[in-house]
C-alpha cells in the first residue's frame, strides 16, 4: 500500500507537515501549550517518516512547477531528490525530532512554550524546503527563512537584552553574507538565464560552459561569501558564539547540525561548479583552513561549555569546507552528517548539565557533580570522542576521509593545518571532558541543588526521560554512524577512498597526542588545570579575546555606519530640510516687505494713480504701441 | 454602469451621503464609508479578475466628450498597471477606514475629505485624458492639507503647510509641461493614448521631460525633493499616513510612467542616467537617515523615501534598454508591495499610538511582552521592508536589483547593500522598542492589545503581503504583459539613436 | 483769447489742485484741491467747446454733468469727514492709515 503513494505526496507531506503545525500553533494554540507541543511533534514525526521513506525509495527525477515569469525569465520551484538531499534530509528530520522531544523536558517550565514549538516547526519547514530545493532561487528564499527562524529562536527570551542583541547580530551578519550570495545568484541569472540546479551543474550545457572563467570565479566567490556568513567562517563568524544566548536545544539544532550546515550543503550542491574553478577552490580552502585553526584556538581557552561547542562547530565546518574544496564531495558530506549527530549530542548533553546544575561554566559543572549524571556524561564522552576523531567512533571515519583527500591533491600546507586543527580539536574536546569528569578537588555539589543560570536551573530529576532518550539515541548514532560510510558514498554515487591501517595512523597519532596533553593539563589528579597555552600569555590573551575580531568590528564597522548615518541625518536636518524651510521663509519675508506699499496713506495712492495715467498719456502721445498701436 | 465609473462612483456616492447627513450621525458616516470601500474593493477584485492579460492593452474603456473645442473628454481605461494600482487603492481605502473607526473628533469632515482624496486617486489611475488626469491629481493632493491640519498630531500646522506647498510646487512645475505637450502635439486633444502615439520632436522631449519628471517626482518622494514626506507622515493621522505613503506617493510614480515615459520616451531615455543616480542615492540616503530617527513614524517615513527610490530607479532603468522589462516589472510590483506594507506599518503604529499616546521609540522597551500581537504585526511589516523572501517586497527588489546589475553594476551592488542597511534600522527599532525588559510604564497595555475585529485590517494587509510573497504571479503576470508591450515600444527608439547620449 | 490761453489756465488750475490733493494734511484741503481739479477740467471742456467742436451743446452738457458729480462727491466726502471727526477727533491724513498692509 505504501509503495503506491506517489513520491510527490510524500515530499509534500514531509515538507509541509511542520508548516501546517506551525500555522495551527501560532494562530490558534498560543494559549494551549500541550496541544501546540503535540501538534508540532506530530508534524516532525511525519517528516521523519516521510524523509526515511524518500531515502528508501532512492533518487528520482526532479519535480518542477512553474512559479512565475518575468520577461523571458522563468522561475520554477520544485524538489531535487538526489543522494545528498535525501541523506541530509533524513539527518535533519531525525535530529529535529530528537531536539523537539528533548525540548519537552528542557522547556517544561517556560511560559512561552507554544511560541517555541511553533518556531521550531517553522524552522523545520524552512530547512527541509531548503534541502530539497531544485531551484537556486527557491533555495535562497528558504536560506533566508532559515536565518529568520534563527533570529526568532536566538532571541526567544527577548526580554534579555543580551539575547535580543545576539539575535540582531546573527541576522545582520548572515544578511551581509546573503548580499554576496544574492548578487552571485542574480549574476547566474544574468549570464545563464536560469536557476535550475541540475541544469546549472550539467557538464555540457551548464554554467561552466556558458560563462567566461573570470565571471565564474566572481560568481563562485560571491556565493562563497554567503556561505561564510551562514556557516560562520572567518570573518563573519562572531555571531555564532553570541547565538548561544538561545535555548540549548536551539543551539543543538540550528547552530551545530542544520542551519549552519546549510552553507556547507550549498557548496556540496554546487560542488561540480567549484571543482571547475581553481581560484575559487583555493580561496575556499584558505579561508576554511584558517577558520578551523582560529576557532579551535578560541575553543581551547573558553570556560563556557556552549561557547566551546560553538567554536567547535565553526572549526568543524571549516573542515568540511576544506574537504569539499580539496575535491571530495563524499568527505564533506560524510563529515557533515556525522558532525550533525555528534555535535547535536554534545549540545544536548551540555543542556542537561545547564538545566540541572544551573551553570554554563565547565569548572562549575564539574564541581557540582556533573559526572554523576550518567547518561549525560557517557554521551559527552562518546560525542567528544567522535568530535576528536577517536576510532572507531563516527568522527574518526569522516575525518579520515578528509585527511585522505587533502593528502591526495597535493594540498600539503593544508594537510598540515588540518592536522594542527585536529590536534587542537582533540585537546579542547578532552579538556572539556576532563573538566567535567575530573573536577578539581572532587565534586562537592548535591545533584539536587538548583540556582538560576543562563538558561535557568530547575529542580526536579536530573535526567528526565524526555531529555535522556534523544541523548541515548544520538550516542548510538555518534558511535556507529561511521560504519555507514560506504552506504553514504554509494548514495552520492561515489566510492570512498581506500584506506589502509598505515594511512590512518598519522591522524590517530595526532588525536591521541591531543588527548594526552589534555589529560596532562586537566585530567591528572594533580593537574595544573591551566591550558598549556597559558605559558604564552600573549597568545592566551589573544585567544581569550577571540582575536579581537569583535572589538575590531565594533570599533570600525559599527562606528563608521553610525558616522555615515549621523552625517546623512545632519544633511537632512540642516541642509535639505532647513534649506527648503528657509526658502519658504524668505518668500514670506518678501511678501511682508511688499505689503509696505499698502501704506494706508491715501495721497500716496493718489500720486501713484496720477503717475500711471501720466505715463499712459505720454505713451499714447508718443505713439508707443500699447496693444495694437 | 460601466465598471470603471462604478468603481469611482462608490466613494462619490458615499461622499454625497456623508455631506448631507448631520455631523452627529457618526455611526452612519462610518458605515457608509466602510461599505463603499467594500463595494469598491469587490469591484476592483472583479476588475482584476476580468482583465484579459492575454489581450493586453487598454480595456474597459469609456469615453464621454466633455469640452470638444479644447479636446477634453471624460476618458477612462485600464491596462495591467492601472488594474493593480486600483486594487491597491481599494485595499488601502478599506483598511484605512477601518483603522480610523474610533475617531470621534469632527468625523464628518474627516471622512468627507478622505473620500475626496480616494476619488482623486481612483481618477488618476483610471484617466486616459491628460486634463482629467491632472484634475484628479489635484483633487487628491488638496484634501491632505485639512486632513493633516485638523486631525493631525504634533507639529501639524507646519507639516500641513510644508506638505501642501511642496506638492503644489511640484504641480506648478508639472502644469506648464502638460500644456506644452498639448500645444506641441497640435492634435487639439488631451487624450493620453493619442499623445503617446504622437512622435514629439526629440529636442522638445528632452527639454520638457525634466519638468514632468521632477513635478511628479516631488510626489513620488524622490531625493532631493522628498522633504515633505517624512514630516507629513509624522503629523498625519494614521489612515491619512496610510493613504499618503501607500497610495499618494504612487501617484507620482504612476505619473512619471504614464505621462513621462509613455508620452515623452526620448526625453526619458536621455535623462534616465541622471535620475537613476538620484534615485539610487535616495535609496541609501533614506536608509541611513532612518537609522538616526527617534520617532516610529519618522523611521517609516524615511523608509518610504528609501523604498520609493527603488520604484523610481526601476522606472528609470526601464528605459535604458538592457533590462527594461525586469526593471519595470520590479518598479510596478514595488509600488503595490510597498503600498500595502507601508499601510500596514502606519496602521499598526497608529494602533500603538492610540493606546499609549507616544510615538517616541525611546519611550518604549520590551513592548513585545506587553503587546505581543501588535508587535508581531510590526515585525512582519519590518521584515517585508527589509526584503525578506516570502514577503511581497522581495520580488520587487530582486527584479530591480537584477536590472540594476545588468545596467550599472555598481549601482546594483549599492542597492543590494541597501538591504542590509534596511535590516540595520529596522532591527534597531525592534531592539529598542520591542525587545528587552518590559517598561513598567506600559503595564496596562496588555489588555488593549490587538483583539477582536480590530485585527481585520492588519490581517488583511499581512495576508496580501504573504500571499504575494509566495505567489507573485497573481499580479506579476498582469504587470508583465503591459511591461513587455511598453518596452517593445521603447525599443523602436533605438532608431533615433538617443540612448545614453546624456 | 486763444485756445492755448484757456488750456494754459486750465493746466495751471489743475496743477494747483493736484498739488493741494497730494500735499495737504487736512482732508478739507484735499477736498478743495479736488474741486479745483474738477473746475480745471470743466474749463478745458468749455475751451475746446468754444474753439474746436462743431456742436456747442456737447461741452456744456459735459460741464453740467461734472458740476453735478462734484456736488454729489462733495456731499459724500464731507459726510465721511464729519464721521471721522466724530469718531477720532482728527482729520489729519497722516493719522488715518488703518487700511494698510
Amino acid at each position: 500500500m505504501l509503495a503506491s503513494v506517489n513520491t510527490l505526496s510524500i515530499v509534500f507531506g514531509t515538507i509541509f507537515a511542520p508548516l501546517a503545525a506551525f500555522l495551527i500553533a501560532i494562530l490558534f494554540l498560543m494559549r494551549s501549550p500541550r496541544l501546540a507541543q503535540a501538534i508540532v511533534l506530530a508534524g516532525a514525526a511525519l517528516s521523519v517518516t516521510g524523509s526515511i521513506a524518500l531515502l528508501l525509495r532512492g533518487p528520482v527525477e526532479p519535480l518542477r512547477f512553474l512559479w512565475f515569469a518575468s520577461g523571458d525569465i522563468q522561475l520554477r520551484f520544485g524538489f531535487l531528490l538526489d543522494g545528498t538531499s535525501l541523506m541530509f534530509g533524513v539527518a535533519v528530520t531525525v535530529i529535529t525530532l530528537c531536539v523537539m522531544v528533548y525540548s519537552l523536558g528542557y522547556m517544561s517550565h517556560d511560559p512561552a512554550k507554544s511560541r517555541y514549538f511553533a518556531l521550531l516547526g517553522f524552522f523545520a519547514w524552512s530547512m527541509l524546503s531548503f534541502v530539497y530545493a531544485v531551484d537556486l532561487l527557491q533555495a535562497f528564499i528558504f536560506w533566508e527563512l532559515i536565518g529568520l527562524s534563527s533570529f526568532f529562536l536566538i532571541g526567544f527570551w527577548y526580554e534579555k537584552p543580551s539575547a535580543a542583541n545576539a539575535a540582531r547580530k546573527a541576522f545582520l551578519m548572515t544578511r551581509i553574507g546573503d548580499v554576496g550570495l544574492f548578487i552571485g545568484i542574480l549574476l547566474i541569472l544574468q549570464y545563464f538565464g536560469d536557476f535550475d540546479i541540475p541544469g546549472l551543474l550539467n557538464a555540457d550545457s551548464g554554467l561552466v560552459s556558458a560563462v567566461a572563467p573570470a565571471t565564474l570565479t566572481a560568481i563562485l566567490l560571491l556565493i562563497f561569501v554567503g556561505i561564510v556568513g551562514k556557516s560562520a567562517q572567518f570573518p563573519l563568524h562572531t555571531w555564532l558564539p553570541d547565538a548561544m544566548e538561545g535555548p540549548t536545544p536551539v543551539s543543538a539544532l540550528l547552530h551545530s547540525a542544520t542551519m549552519v550546515a546549510a552553507g556547507v550543503f550549498l557548496m556540496a550542491r554546487l560542488h561540480p561548479l567549484f571543482m571547475a574553478d581553481e581560484t575559487a577552490r583555493t580561496v575556499v580552502i584558505c579561508v576554511a583552513a584558517f577558520t578551523a585553526l582560529l576557532a579551535a584556538t578560541m575553543a581551547m581557552v573558553d570556560r563556557d561549555i556552549k561557547k566551546v561547542l560553538a567554536y567547535s562547530s565553526i572549526s568543524q565546518l571549516g573542515f568540511m569546507l576544506m574537504a569539499l574544496a580539496a575535491g571530495s564531495l563524499f568527505a564533506g558530506v560524510f563529515h557533515l552528517i556525522t558532525h550533525a549527530f555528534f555535535k547535536a549530542l554534545l549540545f544536548l548533553c551540555s543542556g542537561l548539565y545547564i538545566h540541572h546544575l544551573a551553570t554554563n561554566d565547565l569548572e562549575e559543572i564539574g564541581r557540582r557533580g556533573g559526572r554523576r549524571m550518567r547518561f549525560t556524561t557517557v554521551g559527552l564522552v562518546i560525542g567528544g570522542g567522535a568530535l576528536a576523531g577517536i576510532p572507531p567512533l563516527s568522527g574518526f571515519f569522516s575525518k579520515e576521509e578528509i585527511f585522505a583527500q587533502l593528502g591526495h591533491d597535493g594540498f600539503t600546507l593544508f594537510t598540515g593545518a588540518a592536522f594542527a586543527a585536529a590536534f587542537l580539536t582533540a585537546y579542547y574536546t578532552f579538556r572539556m571532558v576532563f573538566l567535567v569528569v575530573r573536577p578539581a578537588g572532587g565534586d562537592c555539589g548535591d545533584l539536587n541543588d538548583a540556582q538560576p543560570a543562563t538558561d535557568g536551573g530547575h529542580g526536579g530529576r536530573a535526567e528526565p526521560w524526555s531529555m535522556v532518550t534523544p541523548v541515548v539515541f544520538l550516542t548510538f548514532a555518534a558511535a556507529f554512524a561511521g560504519f555507514y560510510g560506504t552506504d553514504i558514498a554509494a548514495g552520492l554515487g561515489l566510492s570512498p577512498a581506500h584506506h589502509t591501517l598505515a594511512s590512518a595512523l598519522p591522524a590517530v597519532g595526532v588525536v591521541l597526542f591531543g588527548v594526552a596533553i589534555a589529560w596532562l593539563d586537566f585530567g591528572r589528579s594533580n593537574a595544573r588545570r591551566r591550558g598549556f597555552i597559558a605559558a604564552v600569555p600573549a597568545l592566551q590573551t589573544l585567544f581569550v579575546n577571540q582575536w579581537f575580531v569583535d572589538a575590531f568590528y565594533r570599533a570600525v564597522v559599527v562606528r563608521s555606519t553610525g558616522a555615515l548615518a549621523t552625517l546623512m541625518h545632519w544633511t537632512e536636518a540642516k541642509v535639505l530640510d532647513s534649506g527648503f524651510d528657509r526658502l519658504a521663509l524668505t518668500i514670506l519675508e518678501w511678501g511682508k516687505r511688499a505689503t509696505r506699499v499698502q501704506s494706508g496713506w491715501v495721497q500716496f495712492y493718489g500720486g501713484c494713480a496720477v503717475l500711471l495715467f501720466g505715463t499712459l498719456a505720454l505713451c499714447l502721445y508718443l505713439d508707443v504701441g500699447i496693444g495694437g498701436g | 454602469m460601466p465598471l470603471l465609473s462604478a468603481i469611482m462612483a462608490c466613494p462619490l456616492i458615499a461622499l454625497g451621503i456623508v455631506l448631507c447627513v448631520p455631523a452627529t450621525a457618526v455611526r452612519l458616516i462610518r458605515w457608509t464609508c466602510a461599505l463603499s470601500a467594500l463595494a469598491a474593493g469587490v469591484l476592483s477584485l472583479h476588475l482584476w479578475h476580468s482583465y484579459d492579460t492575454v489581450a493586453g492593452g487598454m480595456q474597459f474603456v469609456e469615453r464621454i466628450s466633455w469640452v470638444p473645442s479644447a479636446g477634453i473628454s471624460y476618458h477612462l481605461g485600464v491596462d495591467g498597471f492601472s488594474t493593480i494600482l486600483v486594487m491597491l487603492n481599494s485595499i488601502v481605502f478599506f483598511t484605512g477606514v477601518l483603522t480610523m473607526w474610533d475617531l470621534e473628533h469632527r468625523v464628518k469632515g474627516f471622512f468627507a475629505f478622505m473620500l475626496m482624496f480616494v476619488i482623486g486617486v481612483y481618477g488618476v489611475f483610471l484617466s486616459l485624458d491628460l486634463f482629467f488626469f491632472y484634475f484628479f491629481y489635484e483633487i487628491a493632493v488638496v484634501p491632505m492639507y485639512p486632513l493633516v491640519l485638523i486631525w493631525g498630531s504634533g507639529n501639524k500646522e507646519y507639516a500641513a503647510m510644508k506638505l501642501t506647498l511642496f506638492l503644489l510646487a511640484g504641480s506648478a512645475l508639472l502644469f506648464p509641461g502638460l500644456l506644452a505637450i498639448y500645444h506641441a502635439a497640435g492634435l487639439n486633444s488631451f487624450d493620453m493614448t493619442l499623445l503617446a502615439a504622437h512622435p514629439f520632436d526629440p529636442e522638445f522631449q528632452v527639454f520638457v521631460y525634466p519638468f514632468i519628471f521632477l513635478g511628479f517626482g516631488v510626489l513620488a518622494g524622490m531625493f532631493p525633493v522628498h522633504g515633505w514626506s517624512p514630516t507629513g507622515h509624522v503629523a498625519a493621522p494614521s489612515a491619512v499616513s496610510m493613504l499618503h505613503a501607500g497610495v499618494l506617493m504612487k501617484l507620482g510614480a504612476f505619473g512619471i510612467l504614464s505621462v513621462g515615459i509613455r508620452i515623452l520616451p526620448a526625453g526619458a531615455v536621455y535623462w534616465a542616467p541622471v535620475f537613476a543616480v538620484l534615485a539610487s542615492i535616495g535609496i541609501v540616503y533614506g536608509a541611513f537617515v532612518a537609522m538616526r530617527q527617534t520617532d516610529f513614524k519618522f523611521v517609516i517615513g524615511f523608509s518610504s523615501v528609501s523604498h520609493m527610490g527603488i520604484v523610481v530607479l526601476g522606472l528609470n532603468l526601464a528605459v535604458l534598454g538592457q533590462a527594461g522589462v525586469d526593471a519595470l516589472n520590479g518598479a510596478v510590483f514595488q509600488m503595490f508591495a510597498h503600498g500595502v506594507m507601508t499601510a500596514l506599518f502606519f496602521s499598526i503604529v497608529g494602533f500603538i499610538y492610540d493606546r499609549s499616546h507616544s510615538k517616541t521609540i525611546a519611550d518604549f522597551g520590551g513592548l513585545g511582552s506587553q503587546m505581543p500581537r501588535a508587535v508581531s504585526v510590526f515585525i512582519v511589516a519590518g521584515l517585508c521592508g527589509a526584503g525578506l523572501p516570502g514577503l511581497a517586497s522581495f520580488w520587487a527588489e530582486m527584479l530591480v536589483s537584477l536590472a540594476a546589475l545588468k545596467t550599472y553594476p555598481m549601482m546594483g551592488v549599492a542597492i543590494i547593500g541597501g538591504l542590509v542597511l534596511t535590516a540595520v534600522y529596522i532591527l534597531r527599532v525592534f531592539i529598542q522598542a520591542f525587545f528587552g525588559p518590559p517598561n513598567p510604564r506600559w503595564q496596562g497595555l496588555r489588555q488593549v492589545d490587538l483583539a477582536g475585529w480590530v485585527i481585520v485590517p492588519r490581517a488583511l494587509l499581512i495576508g496580501v503581503l504573504v500571499i504575494l510573497g509566495f505567489m507573485p504571479r497573481l499580479i506579476l503576470d498582469m504587470i508583465n504583459g503591459t511591461t513587455i508591450a511598453l518596452v517593445e515600444n521603447l525599443a523602436r527608439l533605438e532608431d533615433l539613436n538617443l540612448l545614453g547620449k546624456f | 483769447m486763444t485756445l492755448q490761453t484757456y488750456l494754459l489756465l486750465g493746466l495751471i488750475l489743475f496743477s494747483l489742485g493736484l498739488y493741494c490733493v497730494l500735499s495737504r494734511r487736512n482732508l478739507i484741503g484735499v477736498l478743495i484741491g479736488v474741486e479745483l481739479m474738477m473746475n480745471a477740467a470743466s474749463l478745458n471742456f468749455m475751451a475746446f467747446n468754444r474753439y474746436s467742436v462743431n456742436d456747442p451743446a456737447t461741452g456744456q452738457v459735459v460741464v453740467l454733468i461734472i458740476i453735478g458729480l462734484a456736488a454729489a462727491e462733495v456731499a459724500i466726502f464731507l459726510s465721511i469727514i464729519l464721521n471721522l471727526y466724530r469718531n477720532r477727533r482728527a482729520i489729519d491724513v497722516e493719522e488715518l492709515r488703518e487700511l494698510r498692509g
